[in-house]
């Protein structure tokens, strides 16, 4: 039977049922443009206090949030040793800049190129180790990143670290907040894209059930490298944009509670809900800055948040927004719950 | 040479002691309990509050310290390990180490940056050997460690309760069904392994000035890969493993001082001890994952 192609397309109204009409489609376009319009103006709001200096560390939080979601949330492998990729970054960043005097995106590529190798030389132990142990590895990883290789006096300069310049035309808060702002996209887009295909689909697999996804014919070995190289990456362009941030690097900033701050924000905000960890990141990040004489609260409330979300609410943030963010992707204002959380990674916790 | 063997042996006793609540907790719950290292920093402040600010006779206070320990370990159970009794095993270990972040804000907000110290158990050199003095504090230590090791054998191996945990961790429901509550044995199971990172930071803390933290820091990576190497299952291998970490970082330790310092690149790194340490863990996993004397891995 010929398809007759006119009736079809009268049934076209039907495929976009329970969709906006066009009045809704405004709505909630004027809404994500408000939405957006307030974090782009964020560091220009009047006033005395240092707001684009927070927006801009906040915005490096995200891209790192967004890295340790590319391990823990998509490919399901747990990292406790993020310090050490976001470390290689700023290091590799500053050096690149002040030694070898590169361009400034230039010195991010380098970053990221280190994030990466630094993250792969996990990633090859990952292939044969799940669950606890590996968490235990990439933990010892982190340590001995922040007590030796950022230590060697060669290098890093020891115990003082680097002193880094802002690149030429970026010497401003103001500045520096908008270029984070920037990569911060670039990182949004590039993980929205990539896990709308093939790759995307087969990390998730993996995380899943890895046995399920090779036998369907998935490269686990591959995808599970390719994760970890794009999380590295991206934890390596957060360094690269902390070191002109903060104008120096010191190895005594990637310590443990470091690598532990980025795993609860990322837990608090929600695995795979960007929206969330937007928000839990900038959080984690702007909060001990603005109430600094309240640090140690900051201290007590993060754990508390991160126990209260892996015991009431897996899905965190994300979880709580996703009425709002289901709205504004075009679907009703439903208070649906969904399950989400932290997975064992593959099956079983034993190497 | 043998100074730096005798120290490894002492720092290998309160390893291991961390050692043997880690595979306590691995057979109980098949969790990595990343909150073993600050049990021990947790008595230690309470030693110091009980003493110290309230002023109890050191014994008791030392014993009463000890008990609290338990109790926070009791409540931990209750609170974060129970309800996530079925979740991802990896779920519950973010949730031990983000209570390790909770107990050093908490013991930062009480005693703040300032560093603490309190007296050891008993003053006073125990022996001399060649040019080290073993004070009766370490000689305590090795002995406590010495004396768990084998009674918590015995316990596994031969009491009612250690059977009990034992079928609790390895079959639940079946364990259930013959009349064992597997949520008391829990809830026995963490504070117990609190109490034992009670005793490992109670022993150590007299030894040096101490900050929130100090076991976390100093020792739970040590822990952990004393209790892989062992064999994440053997008590036996958790004591072993102790005395090995302590001795071969030490001696590692003995030839970067000795050596490393003249070398052209290595000169000037720190962190040579524990980078050994690192690579013996990964060595360890990947060649033999069950550790020495580990039945299942």
């Amino acid at each position: 039977m010929a398809i007759d192609l006119a009736h079809a397309r009268n049934l076209m109204p039907l495929l976009d049922e329970g969709k906006p009409d066009a009045r809704g489609w405004m709505t909630r376009r004027a809404a994500a443009g408000l939405i957006a319009a307030f974090v782009i103006i964020t560091p220009i709001l009047p006033g005395n206090l240092p707001i684009a200096s927070w927006v801009g560390l906040g915005m490096i939080y995200v891209i790192v949030g967004l890295s340790v979601n590319v391990l823990i949330g998509h490919a399901g492998q747990v990292s406790l040793g993020h310090q050490a990729f976001v470390g290689v970054g700023a290091f590799m960043g500053a050096l690149s800049t002040t030694r070898w005097g590169l361009p400034f995106l230039l010195s991010v590529v380098v970053a990221a190129a280190s994030g990466a190798i630094a993250a792969i030389l996990l990633g090859v132990v990952a292939l044969r180790l799940s669950g606890l142990y590996l968490a235990l590895i990439t933990l010892a990883y982190g340590e001995i990143a922040e007590k030796v290789i950022f230590n060697v006096p060669a290098i890093t300069g020891g115990g003082a670290g680097v002193l880094v310049n802002r690149p030429a035309g970026f010497e401003s808060n103001v500045a520096i907040a908008y270029l984070c702002m920037i990569f911060v996209g670039l990182a949004l887009f590039l993980d929205w894209r990539l896990m709308k295909s093939k790759a995307g689909r087969a990390i998730l697999a993996l995380r899943d059930n890895e046995i399920a996804a090779r036998s369907v014919g998935i490269n686990t070995t591959y995808y599970k490298l390719f994760a970890f190289v794009l999380s590295g990456a991206l934890a390596g362009i957060a360094g690269a944009l902390l070191a002109p941030w903060a104008r120096s690097v010191n190895a005594a900033t990637f310590d443990f509670k470091l690598a532990l701050t980025f795993v609860l924000m990322t837990a608090v905000g929600g695995l795979q809900s960007r929206a969330g960890i937007f928000v839990a990141s900038a959080f984690f990040a702007i909060f001990p800055l603005a109430f600094n004489q309240f640090t140690i609260y900051v201290l007590i409330i993060g754990p508390l948040l991160l126990l209260l979300t892996l015991i009431q609410f897996p899905g965190g943030m994300g979880q709580q927004l996703r009425p709002f963010t289901n709205w504004l992707t075009g679907g009703p204002f439903s208070m649906k719950r969904e399950h989400a959380g932290i997975s064992s990674g593959g099956s079983g916790g034993r190497p | 040479m043998l100074t730096f063997i005798i120290i490894g042996i002492i720092q290998g006793a309160v390893i291991g002691l961390l050692a043997l609540g880690i595979v306590l907790t691995y057979k109980g719950a098949k969790v990595f309990n990343f909150a073993q290292a600050e049990f021990g920093t947790i008595a230690a402040f309470f030693l110091v509050l009980f003493t110290q600010v309230i002023s109890l006779p050191y014994l008791v206070g030392w014993i009463v310290a000890l008990a609290a320990t338990g109790a926070v370990g009791f409540l931990f159970e209750r609170v974060v390990v129970r309800p996530l009794f079925n979740a991802p095993r990896v779920t519950l270990l973010v949730a031990t180490a983000g209570f390790a972040l909770l107990a050093i804000a908490l013991e930062l907000r009480i005693g703040g940056t300032t560093t603490q110290q309190v007296p050891p158990i008993a003053e006073g050199v125990l022996v001399r050997i060649g040019t080290f003095n073993v004070t009766i504090q370490q000689g305590i230590t090795l002995a406590i460690f010495a004396v768990l090791a084998v009674g918590l054998n015995y316990f596994f191996a031969k009491t009612d309760l250690g059977l009990a945990v034992l079928a609790t961790s390895q079959e639940p429901v079946a364990t259930e069904l013959v009349g064992i509550g597997t949520k008391r044995m829990s809830a026995f199971i963490w504070s117990f392994a609190a109490v034992l990172g009670g005793v490992a930071g109670m022993l150590q803390a007299p030894d040096t000035i101490f900050e929130p933290g100090f076991m976390t820091r100093n020792f739970l990576l040590l822990a952990f890969t004393a209790a892989v190497i062992g064999g994440i299952t053997s008590l036996q291998g958790a004591f072993v493993g102790g005395l090995l970490i302590g001795v071969f970082r030490q001696i590692m330790n003995y030839l970067d001082v000795t050596y490393l310092e003249e070398a052209p690149i290595l000169h000037g790194i720190p962190g040579i001890p524990e980078l050994a340490v690192f690579v013996l863990l990964v060595v360890v996993l990947y060649v033999r994952p069950k550790g020495l004397l580990g039945t299942e891995a």
